[in-house]
């Protein structure tokens, strides 16, 4: 499209000159290398006292393994938590900051459609995520060298979950802060994804693992899910509860299972490229109204 | 000649309580004209250019420019625009920005190369290193009026283009647009530097409270003897209300 390459492409130019996602970057960067050093460290110090694994109950490789594992786990958190964060980020300001300064004023004047001025935001705010949140992934991954290895696959799919959800985080961002401030924007967006989504979620998802008996709330919960976005989950979340209760020694059942959220299937990722659609066209619909 | 703006009958209100910022508004453009938009603050100067350029939306009438609505991209083709108190992505430098303008004007690479050092040196800005944050007013005009005559338009919008600039800056603008003019380029100027206006303006419209009060060619406007900012004042104060013009509690002679 006319001119969204040019948008995108001073848009990414910008975010790259942006303190707060260096921050961002720097503390998720030095808290992967902290996590996987500090566990390292622990297995180093566990395995220098010949006591620690003579008694018999725990073995060297299990307990590498089980460290890897907690690695990996904080990981998932840290990924998905720093992904939100950035995409709060970028969502807050990709678009606003032109509308706040009155920079839109030049740009709109431009022989530039606002379709391809709103592509061009959507194109750069994504693009910008992935670098961030992938180079973290990758230095995770290289953390994970540490260890034994064996769950590179698990943190890839993770990686794709966290980055999904945070592009519909991000697009609701954009759109909001189209029509009212930033700040604004961000709170609107955290109660209706982070809070109500959340719950009605768990709750779908408890109902759904047989802990919610009542068949009308069942009813209800099923409707309420499919009006909100989904938040994609990857089959690493269960593989590694399960991995971490037989660690643990315990035997694995549906029932322990049941509040750990199950692998999204192919309905939750039509319906996640349902809400991108739907929420980028907001974006474009609140950019089209939007007088400067 | 060809028109370049048409303006019929424009009306526009920014909320529904507010009174009307635009109301009834009319008037037409040619290439080589020069049209001085004038009027006290708040009249309403700055809402019609934004209609003009497909900022804003009329709430009723019509904006012709090149023959179509400003909402389409290909109508501001050979449109430039330098707005009032102008902004720019604060983290980009001037030539960055013209950069991306010229982009957005699709003017391919040689064309850039050529045109961007010579408009960053019309406006001053060729040794500036900073980003837009760290500019002053006056740093932000004069890129402002760079970033408007970067695609060589065939009509120029300027509002309040010298508000901010020093007396070379004023002097440089008034060249342009002389030079502009002479060429065949419609210029669309809001100014409240009347002496300014008489010299560069053809035609001259003055605005109150959103109407015109009156529109003509500048000797028609403003007769022999006489001149502009009289004339402004003159009309202008007889179509608003009386005022005392310094607070009570500085006027007052005994303390
Ligand atoms: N964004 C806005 N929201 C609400 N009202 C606005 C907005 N912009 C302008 N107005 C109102 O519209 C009217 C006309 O404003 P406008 O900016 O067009 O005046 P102007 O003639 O350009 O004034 P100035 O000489 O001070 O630049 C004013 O009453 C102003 O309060
Ligand atoms: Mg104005």
């Amino acid at each position: 499209m006319n001119g969204s390459g040019a948008v995108a492409r001073y848009t990414l130019l910008e975010l790259s000159r942006r303190r707060i996602l260096l921050v961002f970057f720097i503390i998720g960067a030095i808290g992967i290398i902290a996590l996987g050093g500090g566990l390292k460290v622990l297995y180093q110090v566990a395995a220098s006292n010949p006591q620690s694994f003579a008694s018999g109950s725990v073995d060297a490789a299990t307990f590498n393994h089980f460290l890897e594992l907690l690695f990996v786990s904080y990981v998932f958190q840290a990924l998905a938590i720093f992904a939100l964060l950035i995409a709060y980020a970028i969502g807050m300001t990709a678009i606003y900051h032109d509308l706040d300064s009155g920079s839109a004023v030049s740009i709109f004047s431009k022989p530039i459609s606002r379709l391809a001025f709103a592509a061009g935001k959507i194109l750069a705010a994504i693009v910008g995520l992935i670098v961030i949140v992938g180079l973290l992934a990758l230095e995770a991954r290289a953390v994970m060298f540490l260890f034994g290895g064996g769950l590179e696959n698990a943190l890839t799919g993770q990686l794709l979950a966290v980055v999904a959800n945070a592009i519909v985080v991000m697009l609701i961002v954009l759109s909001v802060s189209t029509w009212i401030n930033n700040i604004l924007a961000a709170v609107v967006t955290f109660i209706y994804y982070n809070v109500v989504t959340g719950i009605i979620a768990t709750v779908h998802m408890l109902a759904d693992g047989g802990l919610i008996g009542n068949a009308a709330v069942r009813n209800v919960f099923d409707v309420l899910y499919w009006l909100v976005p989904h938040q994609l989950v990857s089959s690493a979340i269960r593989d590694l509860a399960k991995a971490q209760i037989e660690i643990a020694g315990g035997a694995t059942s549906n029932q322990a299972l049941a509040s750990v959220p199950a692998p999204s299937g192919a309905g939750d990722i039509a319906w996640w490229g349902f809400t991108v659609l739907a929420f980028a066209g907001l974006v474009y619909y609140a950019v089209r109204r939007r007088q400067v | 000649m060809a028109g370049v703006v048409s303006v019929q009958n424009l009306r526009k209100r920014y909320r529904r309580r507010d009174p009307w910022a635009v109301d009834g508004v009319t008037f037409d453009l040619q290439a080589g004209q020069a049209f001085g938009l004038l009027g006290p603050n708040g009249a309403g100067k700055t809402s019609v250019v934004k209609m003009i350029a497909g900022l804003l939306r009329p709430d009723t009438g019509t904006v012709s420019l090149f023959g179509s609505d400003p909402g389409n991209a290909v109508a501001r083709k050979d449109l430039g625009f330098s707005p009032e108190d102008p902004d720019f992505p604060k983290f980009l430098r001037a030539s960055e920005v013209l950069d991306y303008f010229a982009s957005l004007l699709g003017l391919d690479q040689a064309e850039r190369r050529r045109r961007i050092p010579e408009t960053l040196a019309f406006a001053g800005l060729e040794a500036e290193r900073r980003q837009i944050r760290q500019y002053s007013k006056g740093m932000k005009q004069r890129l402002g009026i760079a970033q408007a005559i970067l695609g060589r338009p065939k009509l120029l919008i300027l509002d309040e283009p010298t508000a901010d600039l020093d007396p070379m800056g004023r002097r440089d603008v008034r060249a342009l647009i002389e030079r502009l003019k002479a060429s065949g380029v419609a210029i669309l100027l809001n100014s409240h530097l009347l002496s300014e206006v008489e010299l560069v303006c053809d035609t001259v419209a003055i605005l109150a409270r959103g109407r015109v009060l009156k529109e003509g060619a500048m000797a028609e406007v403003v007769p022999e003897g006489s001149n502009l900012e009289d004339v402004f004042v003159r009309l202008v104060e007889a179509n608003q209300p009386q005022r005392d013009h310094l607070p009570s509690f500085i006027s007052d002679t005994t303390p």
